[in-house]
């Protein structure tokens, strides 16, 4: 029913195609955000993203789901642009979500009504949970963007799956080809697929200084794991080329704290957190969250069809809350516990938010089981509250008392 | 819980309530004798093709979606909730979820329980379908009973998006239960028992829409008050029984359409309700006739409003499965949408409840479109209260009943001057 315009390599070979792909993907060009320093990017990306639309007309994409296969929107050159809420207010949702609705979904929608994801071309959704879903459809009805269009990823690792994820695929590819008058090439997707694996290797590589003492702050993890989701991977790229060849040099600050801490949750996007838990004394070695660590695990394959390759990879990625179930969420906790020697686990909620309310009983069990402690804190939209820090200052005073 | 109604109860109950408390009883002891006589039970979410698979291989089928409002309704929701808190569970979750794992967590084994309470679960799917409520509910069951699991995937996409590959991946799911069904009991499915099983279904879907059908006359012959016929769309879809019964609530509803007889003497307002009733006060559908005003047509009852395929088993379970959960919810908004412009139309509707539904978060998603929709696009009026489908607690009647009282007020004065001659 669905057909991928069939593109074939002409009279070059596809070595050297390749090779012209992705030299084309790394070109420097002007943009921007150029001479801005690369945390002041992150802070300040809606604003740059924003002056770069006006600046050059690129396509930019809206996502919501750390699912989405941003390698194929490098491939047709459009800027996949994660959305989050950014600590809007959720009232400004008002007119079109309850308020019962978890606040990242209702920051989000508050931002669209209010204009500023104007430069956006339109939304991607991967199917994660269904207050994601919904404002998928109240985002397309309200806001009638350009481009809408949501895939639906299986999530289990079946020959079936492979076909059928690879199906949804070339629907998507289908779509952007309409949407950009270009067709799909192999070459450029085999092109992005490479860059995004060097990106996340070097992410990677700097989450694992955290494995030992010391390492970067995590507040700078964070902001590196979030310019990824938002600017296109060729800027990113020299950022953390020098990140990591910077990264357990003096010139890193590192966190204080000394129990080492795993966050997990769904969108946990508040430097002021990050900072309060630090100043008790938590060093957060990890996080479990839509947004962090987990997006960087697994890779698709250099080599072999691309699309084949990326549809193993998403088949192979880590579970999350709102599609794996719990064996696979016990073993991916239990294997990343040991490896990052995580003493204590703070779990950061949304209000709302059913795929981790749902979990948090469970994953309890999986630490109490190792003797954890585990604190939960429900966020409402406001982020940092005075009830919050006093919860946070309580754990850190019972972790503590009970350190031998 | 809410208040008590002040409004008169109805008389007009359709006959069928009678049989159909016998089917309700009969469904739960049917699951309690198939636990005795070692046939093995199933416990599965509702609205998919699976059902039709579980009568053909005489497995009995239990469907902790619809054991939440009958603990509503015999009010053992509450401790529940209570035993569903105790371990840790978020008091914002779903009512179904905390009334379904309090129960199966704890309630299971207390002695006492409505209707003999549920057989235990012989084996499980955990599955990747549906709202992520009912989703853990399975994934917290599966970790809780000692019985075989299988896990089972599913698209999720909108009505309007379904292709061939996802009926594919559907029937390659289904396959894949299948075969691990005819592990577990030791026998192979005949395709024919599963061919006439989605006849019975397709035969109930049928009856089903007839049925709703006739409530486009005035005066209605029934409203939202009688929505426990359901219980057979939702239970016996696979069985004679549901089309037997149905076929007799047909005949019970013509004959009242050939006769006038409406729900209330003097039919005023035809509203619509939108979402889940409040199962712990079903009487609040009573509470308009004071006003002669009758809920006759709902979005909820329209789930079933889709036709399989016999010749074609596995690709009409496939289908079912894969178009039930998204026509109710905000999976497919623009469906849900049209499919609500139609019933205001075909049913001749004055105005719309819409009950916000803080438990069910993809069903409430949406309604500030619907009512605008209703509002601005097609003239009806359309209100919005609070409540929540299982908890009373989260359900005020107060401001209800001002809001309510109100609405109707606007409708009547407006049915008023559109009525009044002109000077
Ligand atoms: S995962 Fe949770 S916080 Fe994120 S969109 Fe879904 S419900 Fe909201
Ligand atoms: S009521 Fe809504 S949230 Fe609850 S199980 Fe049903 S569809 Fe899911």
């Amino acid at each position: 029913m669905w057909s991928i315009r069939n593109v074939t390599a002409g009279g070059l070979s596809t070595t050297i195609r390749e090779e012209q792909a992705v030299a084309g993907c790394r070109r420097r060009r002007e943009t921007a955000w150029d001479g801005v320093a690369w945390r002041d990017a992150v802070a300040n990306h809606p604003d740059l993203l924003k002056a770069e639309k006006a600046r050059s007309r690129r396509t930019l994409l809206g996502t919501l789901c750390a699912h989405t296969p941003v390698e194929i929107f490098h491939a047709f050159d459009i800027v996949p642009v994660r959305l989050w809420g950014a600590g809007a207010d959720p009232g400004g949702a008002d007119p079109l979500l309850q308020s019962f609705i978890c606040p990242p979904v209702r920051q989000i929608m508050a931002m669209g009504l209010a204009g500023r994801y104007d430069f956006l071309d339109g939304l991607v959704h991967a199917y994660s949970c269904d207050a994601a879903c919904g404002l998928f459809n109240i985002w397309r009805r309200n806001l009638h963007p350009k481009f809408a269009f949501q895939l639906s990823l299986p999530y289990m690792d079946t020959p079936e799956a492979l076909a059928y994820a690879q199906v949804e695929f070339r629907r998507l590819i289908a779509a952007l080809e309409t949407l950009t008058d270009r067709a799909y090439e192999p070459e450029r997707l085999r092109a992005a697929i490479g860059l995004y694996r060097e990106a996340r290797a070097l992410l990677r590589r700097a989450y694992a200084h955290k494995r030992q003492d010391g390492g970067p702050s995590y507040a700078d993890l964070y902001r590196l794991s979030l310019a990824l989701q938002v600017f296109p991977v060729e800027t990113v790229l020299p950022w953390l080329t020098a990140f990591d060849a910077a990264a357990d040099g003096p010139a890193v600050a590192g966190d204080a704290g000394t129990t080492r801490l795993m966050i997990s949750g769904s969108l946990c996007a508040d430097e002021a957190l990050f900072t309060e838990i630090a100043a008790l004394g938590g060093n957060i070695v990890l996080d479990d969250t839509c947004i962090g660590y987990r997006t960087l695990l697994g890779e698709a394959a250099p080599e072999g069809d691309p699309l084949t390759a990326l549809a193993r990879h998403h088949l192979a990625r880590p579970p999350c809350s709102a599609r794996a179930d719990f064996p696979a969420r016990r073993a991916y906790f239990r294997e990343q516990i040991e490896a990052f020697r995580v003493e204590a686990v703070v779990f950061i909620h949304q209000k709302f938010c059913d795929p981790h309310l749902a979990d948090h009983p469970f994953l309890k069990t999986v630490l109490e089981e190792r003797g954890i402690p585990s604190l939960q804190v429900e966020l409402e939209g406001e982020g940092l509250t005075g009830q919050i820090r006093t919860r946070l200052e309580g754990f850190f005073e019972m972790i503590g008392k009970n350190r031998p | 819980m809410g208040e008590p109604m002040d409004a008169q109860k109805t008389t007009k109950r359709l006959k069928a309530n009678t049989a159909l408390r016998e089917i309700i009883a009969e469904f739960y002891t049917d699951g309690h004798r198939a636990k005795a006589e070692g046939r093995p039970v199933g416990w599965i979410p509702p609205m998919n093709g699976l059902i039709e698979l579980f009568y053909a291989m005489d497995i009995h089928p239990i469907f902790p979606e619809n054991w939440a409002p009958v603990c509503a309704a015999i009010g053992t929701n509450r401790q529940n909730f209570a035993a569903c808190a105790g371990h840790g569970y978020a008091d914002d979750l779903c009512g179904y979820f905390r009334n379904n794992v309090g129960y199966a967590l704890d309630g299971i084994d207390a002695p006492d329980q409505p209707l003999g309470g549920l057989p235990k679960p012989d084996f499980l799917i955990s599955f990747g379908a549906g709202c992520i409520p009912t989703m853990k509910t399975f994934q917290v069951l599966c970790d809780h009973f000692d019985c075989p699991v299988i896990r089972a995937d599913l698209p999720q996409v909108a009505m309007e998006d379904i292709g061939e590959h996802h009926l594919r991946y559907g029937v390659a799911q289904i396959k894949r239960l299948i075969a691990f069904l005819e592990d577990l009991t030791g026998r192979r499915l005949d395709l024919d028992r599963l061919s006439q099983a989605v006849a019975w279904t397709d035969e109930a879907c049928r009856l089903w829409d007839e049925i709703m059908a006739l409530r486009a006359a005035v005066p209605a012959p029934f409203s939202a008050a009688e929505i426990g016929i359901m219980f057979v769309m939702v239970t016996r879809h696979g069985t004679p029984i549901a089309v037997d019964f149905l076929r007799d609530v047909l005949a019970e509803v013509k004959e009242r359409v050939a006769r006038g007889v409406g729900v209330v003497p003097d039919e005023r307002l035809r509203l619509f309700w939108d979402n889940i009733p409040l199962w712990y006060n079903m009487k609040l559908f009573n509470y308009f006739e004071k006003w002669n005003a009758v809920v006759v047509a709902e979005t909820y009852t329209s789930a079933w409003t889709l036709r399989m395929d016999p010749a074609k088993p596995l690709e009409s379970i496939a289908y079912k499965s894969l178009v039930s959960y998204p026509l109710v919810s905000c999976v497919s908004l623009e469906k849900r949408l049209e499919l609500i412009r139609k019933a205001i139309r075909e049913y001749r509707i004055d105005g719309a409840i819409l009950h916000s539904n803080r438990s069910c978060k993809p069903i409430s998603m949406g309604q500030l479109d619907i009512q605008r929709m209703l509002n601005d696009e097609l003239g009806v009026p359309a209100v919005l209260f609070d409540g929540d489908h299982m908890d009373g607690d989260k359900f005020a009647f107060a401001p209800f009943q001002t809001r309510i009282d109100a609405f109707i007020e606007m409708l009547l004065e407006r049915r008023a001057s559109a009525h009044a001659p002109n000077p």
